[in-house]
Parts: structure tokens; C-alpha cells; sequence
């Protein structure tokens, strides 16, 4: 009754991320990502030499940069209906989720701002180019954020039927654990923990992309049983807190 | 009634066995999570970074790749990308306990949560990463070296009405609460930290003096008033969630009322 909204939100997600992934794929940087090592003159070449990938990609990722957000509202919604003491961790993940989009959205006009004038000063250039890729990569503080919550709203959920399975809350908290050492490209120029790196690049974005397939099976679970439970007990909220 | 698994028998809300079985665990995780964000936070911005107390604006170039290219500051901004989510738990406990109030509506609650989703980024997060981007290349030209030094700082010192709007909605929040969650003083006293925002404006304009970002007025005072407000906002929180009787804890809320 109340889970339509929900169910569209949900589907939007295999949607979006079919295009975030032809938006990745055809961007040129990111299969394999530049490198931070690169000079001002090999950034401002890489712009020029595939000016029509990069603005493409980005203005798509303009677009859909934040289209995960109806989902993670989903989240929100199935957290409110957690036996929980009190809704702090469900409010807390809302500006958590609020926080990480705004970056990913500086991100993007980064990136399309370094290609808006490819006869720019190459300094110039790489500075954008810099800062996209920090603020693509390194804010992990509120996906951290956003899993600790779940994980301890689920740990703590004391319904009959918990909305989540125990293990989704390992789950998150394995994800932030594997995300957050993102946050050293800010500092180091190569390696595994350069943007470019095994640890902040590729196992980053992998551990990302399994979570949204994973949270998304999951999600689907709960709005079904917040179904199921609608049709069995019509009147539990009156019940409930009368 | 799966609710009434959480609420102990009558009366018996202070009597807990251990921390894991307090009722409120979850609101004393989040409470908690505020003096080591704060500690995390004199490290990041003192200690490591240096950003606290603030060079002068007038720094020389020679000075201000020496600032750049100091050993912790890409350290500092690492671990600030790492927790500065962290103030998410905070805010959150803040609405849980606004939400408890008597007289106000959820208005004010919305206001404060889209307040917070913006705050932290400009003023925090934004010039973290402006003093990242010269410690990661010092070898910018200098101007670009010195846009980011004043870009960083501009928007440390004066990213303030992310801040001056949240003061409003609090104050107006506690004025209006009839049941008392918060003291009254705490309101007069987020008038006062709203004022010192205001004085902080200059900082814009004044590139030496007392207005100027690291002055007396614009920097010292503010910084030395929000501390202050920041601890009483922190004990009001922590005797807010102690005095919350255990019958509220534990309800689903029903659909329309999310």
C-alpha cells in the first residue's frame, strides 16, 4: 500500500547504474585511471586528445551524479521502520547521504570545467583535474558514516522480524573498512594507495559497486516483508503506539 | 507491540546492567562520537595542519609554499576526509532531541537538517581540500599556490551562514519548546554565537587588524566563544538524553509521521 514509491526508487537503481557505467567506460580516465604523476602537459594533452569522451561522460554524470539518492532515501525509509530506540541513526545517515552527493557533484564540474577551454594554462588544467579526482575519490568519511549507521541501526533493531538480516550489517561495516583507505590519495603520488592505485581506485570502486548490487537485493527484500506485514496486521501502527 | 521489548520495567531507566543494555545506546554512541570528533578535529586543525591559529593573510609567497608544503598538512586533511562525517551522529542526536519538544514543529527539524546537509562542506571539507591540492603539488606557480591559500582560508574563517541559519533555527526551536529539553540560556547563548559569526564578516575585505582572518575579532574571539557554546550544547545534550524517560524510546513511527 504505502511501498509503491519505494519499489520505483529501488528500480531506479539498475536504470542509473547502467549508465554510470557506460559514463565510466567511456571517459578514458578511468580504464586505466590517469595517473597522479602525470605533468601539467600530459594532463592538458590527455584533455585535448579526448575532449569529446571526456565531455560526454561528464555531462552525463552531470546529470545522473546524484541519482543514487532516491535509493539511499529507501534505506532511510526502511530504517524509520526498525524497532530501533530512537530514529538518530536513520536521521544521521539522511545528512550523510546529503554530504557525499554534494562532493560527487563538485567532482563531475571539475572534470567538465578542466575540458570547457582545452587551451587553458596546463596549470590550470591540472588543478581542476586534481581536485576532481580528490573529490572523487578520497571523501569516504560519509560513506563510512552512512554504513556505520545501518550496520548499528540493524545490530540494534529489536523487532520480531528485523527489516534487516543480522549480516547486513557486517556487510557495511566490511565495506567502509575496505572504502576508507581511500582517503590517503590526498597524499600519495603512486602506489597502492595513489587515486590511481589497487587500493583506492580499484578497490574502491569495485567494493562500491558490489555494495549497491548487494544493498540493492537486499532493499527489495525489506519493502516485500514491509508488504507482507501490511497485509497481515492492517492496523499495527495504531497498535503499536497507541 | 514489538515496541514494549525495549521499556523496562517502570522506573528502572537509570538502573542498567552494563553499556550494551542501556536503552539508549544508540543515542550515548552518537552523544560519544562528539568530544572525539572535537578532540579528532584539535588535531587535525592545531597540531597537524597548523590551520589553527591562521597565518596572516599577508603571508609572502615564500611563506606560503613553507605553509603548503609543511610536513602534516596532507595528513591532517586525510584524516579530516576520514571522520569529518562523523558530525553526522552529532547533528542527528541534535534532531532526535529536537524532536522531542513540545510547540515545535517539524519545520524547524527540516530546516535543520537541510542547514546541516550544506555546513560542513564550504566551511570544513572545501578548504581542507584547497590546502591538500598545494601540499600535493608545491610545485603550482606560486599564484595558483597563493589563490589556494587564500581560497582555503576565506572559506575556513568565513563560511558562515551555513552556521548563522542553523543558530536561528536552534534558537528559535529552544524559545518556542514548552517542554524544556533544552535550557533557555542555551538560546540566548546561540544568539551571541550567532552574533560573533557576524563579526567575522570583514574577513573578506580586511587583509590585516583585528577583522582580518586570523584577527582578533574575526578568528580569536569567534573561535574562543564557539568552543564554549560547542561544550554547553554538549552537556545540555548529554542531560537532555539522560532525562528522557525510557516510555518514549522504542515506537516505530507510524508511515506519516517520518
Amino acid at each position: 500500500m504505502h511501498t509503491k514509491d519505494q519499489r520505483i526508487c529501488l528500480w531506479l537503481v539498475p536504470f542509473f547504474g547502467s549508465l554510470f557505467i557506460f559514463a565510466f567506460w567511456n571517459f578514458q580516465g578511468f580504464f586505466p585511471p590517469m595517473s597522479p604523476t602525470m605533468s601539467a602537459e600530459e594532463v592538458a594533452a590527455f584533455y585535448r586528445d579526448n575532449l569529446g569522451n571526456i565531455r560526454s561522460s561528464m555531462i552525463l554524470c552531470n546529470v545522473i551524479g546524484v541519482s543514487l539518492i532516491p535509493f539511499y532515501t529507501v534505506i532511510v525509509v526502511q530504517m524509520m521502520r526498525m524497532v530501533n530506540a530512537s530514529r538518530v541513526f536513520a536521521y544521521s545517515y539522511l545528512i550523510a547521504v546529503i554530504n557525499g552527493g554534494t562532493l560527487f557533484a563538485l567532482a563531475d564540474l571539475a572534470w567538465l570545467n578542466a575540458a570547457f577551454r582545452p587551451d587553458r594554462d596546463p596549470q590550470l588544467t591540472m588543478l581542476l583535474n586534481d581536485l576532481a579526482w580528490f573529490a572523487f575519490i578520497t571523501p569516504v568519511g560519509f560513506v563510512i558514516v552512512q554504513s556505520f549507521c545501518l550496520a548499528m541501526a540493524v545490530y540494534l533493531d529489536k523487532g520480531a522480524r528485523p527489516v534487516f538480516p543480522r549480516w547486513v550489517a557486517h556487510f557495511n561495516i566490511v565495506t567502509a573498512l575496505l572504502i576508507a583507505p581511500s582517503a590517503f590519495a590526498l597524499m600519495y603520488k603512486t602506489g597502492p594507495l595513489a587515486w590511481d592505485g589497487a587500493i583506492s581506485f580499484w578497490l574502491h570502486i569495485t567494493t562500491y559497486a558490489l555494495y549497491v548490487v548487494v544493498m540493492f537485493f537486499v532493499v527489495r527484500a525489506a519493502i516485500r516483508q514491509q508488504d507482507d506485514e501490511a497485509l497481515s496486521v492492517p492496523s499495527s501502527w495504531k497498535e503499536q503506539t497507541a | 507491540m514489538t515496541g514494549a521489548v525495549l521499556v523496562p520495567a517502570s522506573g528502572s531507566g537509570t538502573a542498567t546492567k552494563g553499556f550494551f543494555d542501556n536503552p539508549k545506546l544508540d543515542q550515548w554512541i552518537c552523544f560519544w562520537s562528539i568530544p572525539v570528533f572535537y578532540t579528532l578535529f584539535g588535531v587535525i586543525f592545531v597540531l597537524l595542519g597548523r590551520i589553527m591559529p591562521p597565518p596572516t593573510p599577508t603571508l609572502s609567497t615564500a611563506g606560503i609554499v613553507a605553509f603548503m608544503t609543511s610536513p602534516n598538512l596532507s595528513l591532517a586533511v586525510v584524516l579530516l576526509a576520514l571522520s569529518l562525517g562523523m558530525y553526522a551522529l552529532n547533528s542527528g542526536l541534535m534532531l532526535t532531541q529536537m524532536k522531542r519538544m513540545e510547540g515545535v514543529s517539524p519545520v524547524l527539524r527540516y530546516a535543520y537538517i537541510a542547514v546541516l546537509g550544506v555546513g560542513g562542506l564550504p566551511g570544513c571539507l572545501f578548504p581542507g581540500y584547497m590546502f591538500a591540492l598545494g601540499a600535493f603539488r608545491p610545485e603550482y606557480d606560486p599564484e595558483i599556490l597563493a589563490m589556494l591559500y587564500d581560497l582555503g582560508f576565506l572559506c575556513f574563517v568565513g563560511s558562515l551562514g551555513c552556521f548563522v541559519i542553523q543558530y536561528v533555527v536552534f534558537t528559535i526551536a529552544v524559545f518556542l519548546d514548552k517542554r524544556g529539553i533544552f535550557p533557555k540560556w542555551l538560546g540566548y547563548f546561540s544568539i551571541w554565537t550567532l552574533v560573533t559569526e557576524l563579526v567575522a564578516t570583514p574577513v573578506f575585505v580586511m587583509q590585516t587588524g583585528p577583522y582580518a582572518w586570523d584577527g582578533l575579532l574575526s578568528f580569536y574571539q569567534g573561535t574562543v566563544i564557539w568552543v564554549a557554546w560547542q561544550t554547553c550544547v554538549t552537556i545540555c545534550l548529554f542531560r537532555a538524553i539522560k532525562s528522557q524517560p525510557v516510555e518514549e524510546l522504542g515506537l516505530p513511527l507510524r508511515p506519516d509521521e517520518i
